[in-house]
C-alpha cells in the first residue's frame, strides 16, 4: 500500500512491472480509511473491523466494487 | 478485562509512548506478569490478526497502523517518531493517537518526497494518490507484501 504523486505515476509505476492498476484512492478517502480503521485503536473494545463493517466502511467512502470486498472470490 | 486485552494495550501503549515495539519483558514488567505468559498471549494476538510476528514469535513486525521495524513510512506526532506499516497506516497513526502529526513518505515511482500535515480532522487538500495493489480479501495472506 503505497503512495504516488498522481494517477499517471501509478500508472507508470504499474506498466514497468506488468501489473494492472488497482482503483486510486484520494487523500480524503484513504483519511476516512484511517480515522474508521484505527480511530480507536488504542482503546480496550477495540477490535477488527469484520467483514460487514469493512464493506460498510468503503461502501461509505466510495469504495465499492469486489476489489473492495474482503470476502470476493474472484481475484 | 481479560489478561490478553490488557496485553494488547500495553502493547499499544508502548508503542504510542516510545513509536518501538516493545519485549516480552516490557509487558511483563508493566502487567505484572512473566515474559512466557507474555509470549503467550503474543500468539493468541497473532493468531486474531491483532499482531504480526517476526520468525522468533517474540518480536513484534506489525501492531498496525505501527511497524516494529523500520521503513519508507514515517510519522512524527508529539516529538516521537513512528514507522508505519504502509502509507493507510502513515495515516492510521495520527488518526489512532487523535493528534495532529506529520507524514514523511514518497511517491514509489519518481521518489519525490511526501511530507503531508494531518490535523485532527485529516491531511488538507492534496493531489497525492493511495494505491494498493491486493485486493480486500487477500490482504492478510502476506500482510508484509501488502
Amino acid at each position: 500500500m503505497l503512495f504516488f504523486r498522481s494517477e499517471e505515476r501509478l500508472r507508470e509505476w504499474c506498466a514497468a512491472r506488468g501489473v494492472t492498476p488497482g482503483p486510486a484512492v484520494s487523500m480524503a478517502q484513504l483519511w476516512g480509511l484511517a480515522a474508521q480503521w484505527y480511530g480507536t485503536r488504542l482503546e480496550p473494545s477495540a477490535r477488527r473491523p469484520g467483514p460487514d463493517e469493512m464493506r460498510q466502511i468503503f461502501a461509505g467512502l466510495g469504495l465499492t466494487g469486489a476489489f473492495w470486498d474482503p470476502q470476493a472470490d474472484n481475484f | 478485562m481479560d489478561f490478553l486485552t490488557s496485553v494488547k494495550l500495553a502493547i499499544y501503549r508502548h508503542f504510542a509512548k516510545t513509536g518501538a515495539a516493545p519485549a516480552p519483558h516490557d509487558i511483563a514488567s508493566a502487567l505484572g506478569s512473566t515474559p512466557n505468559e507474555i509470549q503467550e498471549a503474543y500468539g493468541q494476538l497473532r493468531a486474531n490478526r491483532v499482531l504480526l510476528l517476526e520468525r522468533d514469535g517474540v518480536t513484534i513486525r506489525m501492531a498496525p497502523p505501527f511497524s516494529g521495524v523500520p521503513t519508507q513510512h514515517r510519522v512524527a506526532v508529539d516529538g516521537v517518531k513512528y514507522f508505519a506499516n504502509c502509507a493507510w497506516d502513515a495515516l492510521g497513526i495520527p488518526a489512532a493517537l487523535h493528534k495532529p502529526g506529520t507524514v514523511y513518505s514518497r511517491c514509489e515511482q519518481t521518489m519525490e518526497p511526501l511530507e503531508l500535515i494531518v490535523s485532527e480532522d485529516g491531511p488538507g487538500p492534496s493531489t497525492w494518490i493511495f494505491h494498493s495493489l491486493v485486493p480486500a480479501a487477500k490482504w492478510w495472506h502476506d500482510l508484509v507484501f501488502t
